[in-house]
């Protein structure tokens, strides 16, 4: 482990621990665990420019590896890009998140709802409102209409919005495009985080539970599994691992990114398929409780999956772009030109 | 070189080498005809295409050039070899001297035996077979019986070896035999690896004719085989290390992958540019199974190129990636039933899917059944 490993770790594993005491569901932000994110200067590390998408992906794993009850891809990410791409002024401290919608321009003002959007309570709320011409970045200063949990418990909201357009941004339509890659690419990152720590607690169970006299880990058909659960986390991982190198190589706003970015979508949702079943299964009905720590990780993988486009939409994507290819295999490659 | 390009086996070394073997084997195919295959690399048996392939520098890459290979890196034969499956090309007649028998001289064999045979591989005209499984040994290898006991001279050879890919057109074969007898308590102990000509007298060459008529697994017979000193492989007792230690890039290999590539990649180019959402989504799911599968296949690659041990992850590519083959036949069936079947590209689609179905069932058993790599795995998970 690096320094930064080891640092995210040790707050996360405080945090979880912590949690022994906390209300299991639905789920409530983490404020010890967001003070010292600030005070590590990791709530803000990608947008303060002092670390790149490697060292970002370091602390989306790391977290979610810890079920961190945290908006921190959506502060770090999303809402502090693009509030200065848009140059709208956003809170120096605190949470952010982003509500992106379709949304209608009329005689000057900005109508559209905002659905499932992480975290609605955090300190502000970054509208991203697409329209036909582009993408009106703003504030939302009232609370959501509507609030709602994912599988988690993690808190979502709706936000049916009526602002002014004066008195947003208007930005070209690709930095929404951007903005649902950067998202994608996050939420690829921390389901891997999540699948490793379900791995982890699978071998631990499977290890220490007697069953027939002996742990259920000696059971061939058990360890099957495992090694299958092992084996589908890692491809998973491969693919994201491209998509965090392209972040890196050549930012997110870029086709290797976009291409890697779809690639990993896929992968990892197809992984979660498996590595939940699996967890589920061999660690027996007390894995589906709430006093059991396994549904943190795979119920938030599960849920992060349909974020920022479902895994079939990042697969009609990749089909597309293999359909138009000449040859399919340069699609398998690498990303087609130009980057 | 950006590193996105490393990881995808793409930075400009290898970019150019990877255009080269295109354009060698555009050329080749349009002079000589050859029609790419489902499993090429088992059932395409072309004694002039690998000759023509080695003059052009395209065997023998990870050979020394002192030796008369290219010296090149693991990662260049990677390349190399992921484009001649891409393709379909008929590379099974060099395919094992090139990938076994090559590493396995430079790590163990005699200097006679590099300047004798690394030159002939890197000429592509060295045929070898590979004698390992017996009828009673598949997934247990160490309960090989084939023994060879010691004679004036050299050795003495007796046993049965079976599923040996080509033993009647390959000039050697690499045998794996017991040099002392089986110590219950150290199974492992006392093998030893020989490479026998394979027109020596008191062998007997059986063909296994697979289910479809095909024929290029053998039953091996060896009768007091003579095989002189000058033949044994590495160190007498030595045998079970040498046969296992470099599986990690046979196991994460391409060819773990992409037995089936040529069908999707026909499947997907047959398909109309029109095509539906769900047709358009299991296409995409197809090819990121493939592309992850890739990228994970690679940096075993790239960590066994550094010298680390990559053993777990290595099983994993082969389960994983036999298992994609094998599905990958059937996913490609679903999309051809959208393709127009009155064309002539549906006619061969319909051959290459008919091969990809009878040789699917091998591709989780051969080198090592899928049952014995999770084994390999969990044992890495440390729960075994």
């Amino acid at each position: 482990m690096n320094e930064l490993e080891q640092l995210v770790a040790d707050i996360g594993g405080r945090a979880l621990e912590a949690r022994q005491g906390r209300a299991a569901f639905p789920d409530a932000f983490d404020e010890q665990l967001w003070r010292n994110l600030e005070e590590t200067g990791l709530s803000r590390l990608i947008s303060s420019e002092d670390a790149g998408p490697a060292e970002a992906a370091v602390v989306l794993a790391g977290l979610a590896g810890h079920a961190a009850a945290v908006p921190i891809a959506e502060t770090d990410l999303l809402a502090t890009w693009l509030a200065a791409r848009a140059g709208v002024e956003v809170p120096e401290s605190g949470p952010l998140t982003v509500a992106l919608a379709d949304a209608e321009l009329r005689d000057g003002t900005l109508r559209g709802t905002a659905h499932d959007v992480p975290w609605p309570h955090s300190s502000a709320v970054v509208l991203a409102a697409r329209t036909a011409d582009g993408l009106h970045v703003g504030l939302l200063t009232d609370g959501p209409t509507a609030e709602s949990i994912n599988l988690a418990g993690e808190p979502r909201g709706t936000f049916a919005f009526e602002v002014g357009a004066d008195t947003t941004t208007s930005l070209d339509a690709q930095i929404a495009d951007e903005l649902t890659r950067r998202g994608a690419w996050a939420r690829c990152v921390q389901i891997i985080g999540a699948l490793d720590a379900a791995r982890d607690l699978t071998v631990t169970h499977t290890s220490e539970r007697i069953q027939f006299g002996r742990p259920l880990a000696k059971f061939q058909a058990v360890q099957h599994s495992l090694a299958e659960m092992a084996g589908e986390i890692e491809r998973a991982r491969a693919a994201t691992q491209l998509a965090i190198t392209a972040a890196t190589d050549y930012g997110f706003d870029s086709a290797a990114t976009d291409y890697a970015v779809t690639v990993a979508k896929v992968a990892t949702g197809r992984a979660v398929e498996s590595v939940t079943t699996i967890a589920h299964q061999l660690h027996g009905a007390i894995g589906a409780t709430v006093e059991h720590r396994l549904w943190l990780f795979t119920m938030r993988a599960r849920s992060w999956v349909d974020d920022f486009g479902t895994t079939m939409h990042h697969a009609r994507r990749l089909g597309r772009l293999a359909l138009a290819a000449d040859d399919p295999w340069q699609v398998v490659v690498s990303c087609p030109e130009p980057r | 070189m950006t590193q996105f390009d490393a990881l995808c086996a793409n930075d400009p070394e290898l970019s150019e080498l990877r255009t080269a073997i295109r354009e060698f084997l555009a050329a080749d195919r349009e002079e000589h005809g050859w029609e790419p295959a489902v499993d090429s690399w088992l059932a395409r048996w072309d004694a002039d295409f690998s000759a023509r392939l080695a003059d052009a520098g395209f065997v023998g890459l990870t050979i020394p050039t002192e030796y008369g290979g290219r010296g090149l890196g693991h990662l260049h034969r990677y390349v190399v070899t992921e484009e001649l499956l891409a393709q379909g090309a008929p590379v099974a007649a060099h395919w094992f001297a090139d990938r076994q028998f090559a590493p396995s001289l430079l790590s163990y064999g005699s200097d006679e035996q590099r300047q004798e045979f690394l030159p002939v591989i890197a000429a592509g005209r060295l045929h070898a077979a590979i004698g390992m499984s017996e009828h009673d040994a598949g997934s247990d290898l160490a309960a090989v019986k084939t023994r060879a006991t010691q004679v004036d001279g050299g050795w003495s050879l007796s046993g049965t070896k079976v599923w040996t890919s080509g033993a009647h057109l390959a000039q050697r074969i690499v045998v794996l035999a017991r040099t002392s007898p089986l110590d219950p308590d150290h199974r492992h102990a006392g093998f030893s690896q020989f490479f026998v000509k394979l027109d020596s007298s008191g062998i007997t060459i059986d063909p296994i004719v697979q289910m479809g008529g095909d024929h290029h697994f053998n039953e091996v017979t060896f009768d007091d085989v003579f095989v002189p000193d000058a033949d044994v492989l590495g160190s007498i007792g030595d045998g079970w290390r040498q046969v296992t230690s470099e599986l990690g890039f046979e196991r994460s290999g391409p060819e773990r992958i992409l037995s089936t590539v040529t069908l999707i990649s026909a499947v997907i180019k047959a398909l109309p540019d029109d095509t539906d959402d769900g047709t358009a989504a299991a296409v995409g799911d197809l090819v990121a199974r493939m592309i992850s599968l890739r990228q994970l296949s690679i940096s075993v690659a790239r960590t066994l190129a550094g010298g680390e041990d990559a053993a777990t992850r290595a099983a994993m590519v082969k389960d994983l990636g036999t298992r994609f083959e094998q599905d990958s036949v059937e996913l490609a069936a679903d999309l051809l039933d959208r393709v127009d079947r009155r064309t002539p590209e549906a006619a061969q689609l319909a051959e290459l899917l008919a091969v990809a179905r009878l040789h699917s069932p091998l591709f989780t058993l051969r080198g090592g059944t899928n049952e014995v790599l999770r084994g390999v795995v969990a044992r890495g998970m440390g729960v075994r």
